[in-house]
């Protein structure tokens, strides 16, 4: 399906492939290939909404020739994290990068330590001191303010240099990726069902997002189609794991600005709904649902009949904090015209998820490819085009009706499905492939290898926060540093899911 | 001789008043808020638990302060203290001790000393506390300055306790409603409450006042603590004795204070940095209103 090509033609087909920036870059990873007797190689996969599918290029590195390529970053700058991790992970060189630092291995890391290449074990363990240097701006009357990585709330680990005037930021600089868990070499070597759990707990609040493009990748490979049923089961828990982070979301900005009455409703939904989780798949986060192949348990008229009275109470909840929001001058003129991602940024970051649809960019997995059975609910994405604070918020309030319409519509779908059948069996063949689904934060891609046996070769994970953590430097520009909290709740990025 | 010293010996056992019952009046405008939020809330005798908790802690500082460091605190509570025994208040001698302006400048020379430790553990989240504590208390500082100007001019006097309320004369005047209404306003930006400052939040980026204590522990934490809820204390007593013109006891005025704070604290989100002057720039305009108007 790929093109294969050699490193010197990688210009042109970065070139080709982007479509002059129409089709955003999905993924572009490393893979260690040396162990079937070939060298390195770097996958970069590209969206192409026509046909709802992606397509892109191989560059292959024979194994005499060196590790380099000419960086793509100027032509598509999505490419520029891929390239930084790759040079991090395989030590591939790309030519003429704007900015080569460490992104994922920082100063604990040795140099010349590449941890995904085949010849380092999974348990190795290792000491150095690596440079790295953090962005500031210098000049007269300029100061540093150094937030992280441990941070005064219950959160994961990032460290944040603003450089300001004054109250201003000038810049901002992140440095992320502290705990990275290296899961996608741990898996290596497992089948994909003893992966699972592991794929499974990348992310607390995505465990749904993560086993369906899994397992849609594994299922590609494998050639068979899920159960009608367990496609059914899979969008709506798709939908309530959605339902879940925007409600907790609109709970959890107004806390930037310590709107109270508003963080305490939306505390109080989000409870309701992970109790409705717990009562749906046994689990708050909702694990141990999906199974390569299709459900592991089904949803039956009783559950049916709950999840319609948690979702109705829902709804109402939600409307009542909209109407809060919207009634309270003093929060709207905090989130309006703050921290603005404008339409082009959004696009030449290949932006996901809210991130982007606030921006006026119709990104949306659930309509730019075909899986579960999101066409047979007339899914249309919904934007916003100012790109702040507000506009994500709205979005989310938007996407939160639409979702209340879709569960009602795929519990009705649910309950007249007489087709039983949860999974199928897999036999596990030699191949690769790719899965992709809309998370609550934007698209979630996996792409999976399996060798001979059955057993995973390859497992790269490009969650939803990956493309969108380098738009929260570029949206803080302009605005004032207590305002950085807020903008930075209205992206709800993740640590985990970056650290996989 | 001897009735100054009951003056002042009333005055003292003021201040020691106000200082046993101002955990509790933090405490209950935190239950009310609780209240307000669907929430049940702490206990409205949490803030004794908190004080006695720091107490007992030890107290860690880091190898780069100065003495200003171990000072501030306790310049931060004398000065607090030293305003209660000066309110008018429940008990006042035949001779009077609190002028209005030494009152105001007590009070700043405690932020002063504040402001001045933020800066000496060299923290960035201290600094930028300490430059927006100057930034808001710049623009209280004049609007104080008007409230008290009001009640000199009615009273013909600096004295805070010939200031107080005069139930037998025309008392609820728009003068007097105007002045109400803005050192209400003035008192929740002086005291680091919302609009202005947000006295829950765990984000340092924003903090105001607690920018200011991020660096403190132990003995000197509970000491900026009790400083802080004795302030809220001194300025509702001020708010009610001075600016509250219904005839009804002190301490429902101070009760209803609190209650009010709790509720407007509820009811609002902080504001933008910057719409802070915008804020207490109304405060200002109706104080000079209130003066035309006297």
């Amino acid at each position: 399906m790929l093109t294969t090509i050699m490193p010197e033609a990688i210009l042109t087909a970065a070139e080709k492939y982007s479509a002059k920036g129409t089709h955003p870059l999905t993924a572009m990873f490393g893979r260690d290939e040396t162990v079937f007797g070939e060298g390195y190689a770097i996958y970069c996969y590209f969206e192409v909404p026509e046909t709802k599918s992606v397509d892109g290029f191989k560059v292959v590195f024979r194994p005499e020739s060196p590790l380099e390529y000419d960086s793509i970053t100027h032509i598509v700058p999505a490419a520029a994290w891929y390239e930084r991790e790759i040079h991090d992970m395989f030590g591939i060189i790309p030519k003429g990068h704007p900015d080569l630092r460490p992104l994922v291995l920082h100063e604990s890391f040795p140099e010349g330590f590449f941890p995904l290449r085949k010849s380092v074990k999974v348990n190795a363990k290792v000491r150095g001191e690596r440079k790295y240097k953090i962005r500031t701006a210098k000049g007269e009357g300029l100061f540093e303010v150094p937030v992280g990585p441990i941070h005064a709330g219950i959160i994961e680990p990032g460290h944040f240099r603003f450089s300001q005037a004054g109250e201003a930021i000038l810049q901002l600089d992140a440095k992320l990726f502290f705990t990275h868990r290296g899961i996608e070499k741990a898996v290596e070597g497992k089948t994909p069902y003893e992966a699972l759990p592991i794929v499974e707990r990348i992310c607390g609040a995505c465990s749904i997002a993560n086993t369906w493009s899994f397992c849609q990748a594994v299922e590609k490979i494998v050639g068979v189609s899920v159960p009608r049923r367990a496609e059914i089961i899979r969008t709506l828990l798709m939908e309530l794991e959605r339902i879940t982070n925007h409600v907790g979301d609109l709970g959890n900005i107004p806390a930037g600005v310590g709107f109270n009455p508003a963080i305490s409703l939306g505390g109080r939904l989000k409870e309701k709904l992970m109790r409705l989780c717990e009562a749906v798949s046994g689990n708050r986060f909702l694990r141990g649902v999906i199974v390569p192949g299709g459900v592991a348990m089904d949803i039956d008229a009783a559950l049916i009949n709950h999840i319609r009275e948690v979702i109705d109470d829902v709804t109402d909840g939600v409307e009542d904090l909209s109407i809060m929001f919207s009634e309270q001058e003093n929060f709207q003129n905090r989130i309006q015209t703050t921290g603005i991602i404008r339409n082009r940024t959004a696009v030449d970051l290949a932006m996901v998820g809210v991130g982007a649809r606030a921006s006026g960019y119709a990104h949306d997995s659930r309509s730019d490819f075909d899986y579960g059975v999101y066409s047979e609910l007339n899914f249309k994405p919904y934007t916003k085009s100012m790109g702040d604070v507000a506009a994500r918020l709205l979005v989310r309030i938007g996407e939160l009706s639409a979702s209340f319409e879709m569960v009602d519509k795929l519990l009705d779908m649910l309950s007249s499905c007489a087709d039983t059948a949860l999974n199928v069996e897999l036999n596990y063949i030699k191949g690769e492939g790719w899965g992709i689904s809309e998370s609550a934060r934007g698209s979630n891609f996996h792409y999976v290898a399996l060798d001979a046996a059955g057993l995973i070769d390859r497992l790269f994970v490009r969650s939803a926060s990956y493309p969108n953590w380098p738009a929260l430097t570029v949206a803080v520009q302009g605005d004032i540093i207590p305002d950085f909290p807020l903008i930075n709740k209205s992206f709800e990025l993740c640590y985990a899911c970056i650290d996989r | 001789m001897e009735a100054l010293m009951t003056s002042i010996g009333l005055n003292l056992v003021q201040g020691l008043v106000l200082l046993i019952f101002a955990p509790l009046v933090a405490g209950i405008i935190n239950k009310v808020k609780a209240r307000l939020q669907k929430r049940r809330g702490a206990s409205v005798l949490q803030e004794y638990f908190d004080i006695c908790k720091w107490w007992k802690k030890a107290t860690i500082l880091t190898p780069y302060t100065s003495v200003i460091f171990i000072l501030a605190p306790v310049v931060y509570f004398m000065t607090s203290l030293v305003a209660a025994t000066m309110v008018p208040g429940f008990l006042t001698g035949q001779f009077s001790v609190g002028d209005a302006f030494i009152f105001v400048y007590i009070l700043a020379l405690g932020r002063f000393f504040m402001t001045l430790s933020s800066m000496d553990a060299a923290t960035s989240f201290g600094g930028m506390g300490g430059s927006r504590e100057i930034y808001v208390s710049v623009l209280v500082e004049p609007a104080i300055m008007l409230a008290i100007l009001i009640n000199s001019i009615r009273y013909h006097s600096t004295t805070l306790s010939s200031m107080v309320i005069d139930y037998d004369g025309a008392y609820f005047t728009i003068s007097a409603v105007l002045a109400c209404i803005a050192f209400f306003l003035v008192m929740l930006a002086e005291n680091s409450r919302l609009p202005v400052d947000n006295p829950d939040t765990h984000l340092e980026l924003t903090m105001i006042h607690e920018g200011m204590t991020l660096e403190y522990s132990g003995r000197l934490l509970s000491l900026i603590h009790l400083g802080s809820y004795l302030k809220i204390i001194v300025f509702l007593t001020l708010f009610g004795a001075l600016y509250v013109p219904i005839n009804i006891p002190l301490a429902i005025k101070i009760l209803l204070g609190a209650v009010i704070i709790g509720v407007v604290e509820t009811l609002n989100n902080k504001m933008r940095l910057f719409k802070v002057r915008v804020y207490l720039g109304a405060a200002t305009v109706f104080l000079l209103l209130a003066i035309i108007a006297e």
